[in-house]
């Protein structure tokens, strides 16, 4: 079993590629386990056609301690199992925490047993690194790797990188390894060269170049992945090069990150000489 | 927990269970009336309310908790979790009072904010939110607050005593039985008069910064200090009380005449005897060494777990040469210096009481356990009686050390 992180700057288009790709690997006949990792619990949308499920902690806090697997744990697209961990309301508590107790209950449940046969599991995660509780799907016995979500654009290029500092530090203490940055294009100036420079000084790899695709957005409208949706589209056809990309992958490195000034002047190369 | 002996409040431990351990009724901080204070609460937090955050929780348990008891205030102190998750607790303490209209006040007191020195500050913080609340009418302008005694056994009854006999009104003693209502008018005194290492140091220091209000630093404890306190703060009274001085000098004459004859019988037997005196307060461990040296004791060993570098300034002047002077010490330093010393007497607190007893030593506790008041003139005789109890009881001779040094 396979298991993989997704980070990325917020709004970086992270749960829609991990959906669309999850679809594509589950049409190539894998079984695949998603775990959203955020407390908006809408990582699973596109794969369950809208937002059904019970979250792993407002199931824990309606039903006390005494849960089952059935209870967090949905069939969605292609026999995909969604759980969502969840998290407190906006402002109050510690949604970190919430992460380390839903992905604790999902182990103590036999989520991840040898009998369910599982091909991949992904951990879709909120955001950047912010705390403990958000580096938990990284640490020893969790995730091994990771892919980052980026985009051309200063400020994902800056997260992706904040994010590999993370994970030099998890890899250092265990196994975890960066798998390479899935470029989710913002239709920037030089984004793909850029990007697969970024990957290059980082020590890793541009696994896949995503395009924009307004059929994303459709396909979302329709509580869809657009593999779901439309099959044929060629949108499609990029989360599946993606997929297979992922499912092929032999390069897994502990990432070098940037220093700020590098990065600045990455951006000024690129940006400029559009 | 230094607001705990006001004895009309609600005392309410945000946070886990844990956070409220060893906290209830396990002081001997009396109250001449209300007893709530001796009842501990705790919000319970568990897993759940970490990562929801525990805001509800802690309305919910303040509403219920305000309902059943009818306290005059009540007390939310913040522990290390309600820190890292942020809870509002200000916010949540603000809605509930006004809703019960009574003063909920939040105690800043999370863990990782410091050391001991810190929670007291927060205290202090705390109670500068009740004082100058009430009304000041009808308090005289020769009047006092007591600030920084926990009214262990009784202490702040013997001294308010004394103050009352000098003709000075007492207006509130902070904490030790102390009232809600009291405190609320404490800004009305003419003088603080603040005892300890500097548990209630903040408080007396902001009230002379923002009302104007003097403080003095006092002891209550051996003969010398007690004394001294009594004719500082006649003297500061000199003025406005025509007769003060001489009514605390006949006070002082008559207190020592009842208990000098009992403290020389016991000088007489525990002359030259060796005493260790580790404690919270460095200025508790001053008055220690005097009221030792008053019984005829050499203090060997002295050490207070958070005194400053002046304190101990102070001890070095104080001690004889020789004395070891400790800070923030160990079990196997503290042994270790016991037995180097030969020690026939360890005055500590509950958590030194075995290591005196290990290595077969008297021991008298002096911390916020004890049951019979050391304070005043009255105190200093227990105290004489306890330590002549201790050192010269024969079970010593039985203990393989006092067996050794009987046959040398």
């Amino acid at each position: 079993m396979r298991k993989v992180a997704i980070y990325g700057k917020g709004g970086i288009g992270k749960s829609t590629t991990t959906q669309n790709t999850v679809a594509a690997l589950a049409e190539m006949g894998k079984k695949v386990m998603v775990v959203g990792c955020d407390p908006k619990a809408d990582s699973t949308r596109l794969l369950l056609g809208g937002l059904a499920q019970k979250t792993v902690l407002d199931t824990l806090r309606e039903e006390g301690e005494d849960v089952a697997l059935e209870d967090i744990r949905l069939r969605g697209f292609g026999n995909t199992y969604c759980t969502e961990s969840g998290g407190p309301e906006p402002g109050v508590g510690c949604a970190g925490r919430g992460i380390i107790t839903s992905i604790n209950l999902l182990e103590q449940l036999g989520a991840y047993h040898e009998n369910e046969n599982l091909d991949y599991v992904f951990y879709d995660v909120l955001g950047d690194v912010v705390c403990g509780g958000f580096a938990m799907p990284i640490r020893e016995g969790k995730a091994q790797e990771i892919y980052i979500v980026c985009s051309g654009e200063m400020m994902a290029m800056y997260a992706a990188n904040n994010i590999c500092k993370g994970i030099v530090k998890f890899a250092n203490a265990g196994g975890v390894r960066l798998g390479g940055l899935i470029c989710n294009s913002r239709k920037v100036d030089n984004e793909r060269e850029m990007i697969v420079e970024l990957a290059a000084q980082l020590g890793t790899q541009m696994i896949h170049f995503v395009p924009r695709d307004n059929d994303v957005q459709r396909a979302e409208i329709n509580r869809k992945t657009v593999i779901d949706w439309k099959s044929d589209a060629p949108q499609a056809d990029e989360y599946r090069k993606l997929a297979r990309a992922i499912d092929a992958n032999q390069k897994f490195v502990i990432p070098k990150p940037l220093t700020m000034d590098t990065l600045e002047h990455l951006l000024m190369d690129y940006g400029l000489a559009a | 927990m230094v607001l705990y002996p006001i004895a009309d409040a609600l005392h309410l431990v945000h946070g886990p269970l844990g956070c409220a351990a060893y906290t209830w009724d396990i002081r001997g901080a009396l109250s001449s009336g209300p007893q709530l204070h001796r009842l501990s609460f705790s919000t319970d937090l568990r897993e759940m309310d970490v990562i929801q955050g525990g805001e509800k929780k802690l309305a919910k348990a303040l509403c219920q908790l305000i309902d059943l008891h009818h306290p005059k205030a009540a007390f939310v102190y913040s522990t290390c979790i309600v820190g890292v998750i942020g809870d509002d607790v200000e916010a949540v303490c603000r809605q509930v009072s006004a809703l019960k209209g009574i003063p909920v006040l939040p105690v800043h007191s999370e863990g990782f904010k410091g050391t001991k020195r810190d929670g007291y500050r927060a205290a202090c913080e705390a109670l500068l939110q009740l004082v100058g609340t009430g009304s000041t009418e009808g308090i005289s302008p020769v009047s006092v607050n007591i600030l920084g005694d926990f009214n262990l056994a009784g202490e702040v009854w013997i001294i308010r005593d004394y103050f009352e006999k000098m003709g000075i009104e007492v207006v509130a003693t902070i904490t030790g039985d102390g009232r809600v209502d009291d405190i609320r008018r404490a800004h009305g005194a003419a003088l603080n008069l603040v005892q300890c290492s500097g548990s209630m140091m903040h408080l007396a220091k902001q009230l002379q910064e923002k009302r104007g209000i003097p403080f003095k630093r006092v002891s209550y404890f051996g003969i010398e200090d007690m004394a001294q306190a009594l004719y500082d703060t006649a003297g500061f009274f000199a003025d406005k009380s025509p007769g003060i001085v001489g009514r605390t000098a006949a006070l002082v004459s008559q207190e020592l005449s009842t208990i000098m004859p009992q403290i020389a019988q016991y000088r007489r037997k525990l002359e030259g005897r060796k005493a260790a005196v580790y404690v919270g307060g460095a200025f508790k461990a001053f008055s220690l060494v005097r009221a030792l040296r008053q019984l005829g004791m050499d203090t060997v060993m002295v050490g207070s777990q958070t005194g400053l570098r002046e304190d101990y300034e102070e001890l070095r002047e104080l001690c004889d040469e020789g004395t070891i002077i400790v800070d923030d010490s160990n079990p196997l330093e503290l042994s270790s210096f016991l037995q180097e010393k030969r020690v026939d007497l360890f005055i500590g607190g509950v958590k030194e009481r075995p290591i005196a007893y290990k290595l077969g030593v008297g021991f008298c506790d002096h911390n916020h356990e004890r049951k019979e008041p050391l304070a005043g003139f009255t105190g200093m005789l227990n105290f004489a009686r306890e330590v002549y109890n201790t050192v010269a009881s024969p079970v010593w001779r039985l203990t393989p050390r006092g067996a050794m040094r009987d046959r040398s």
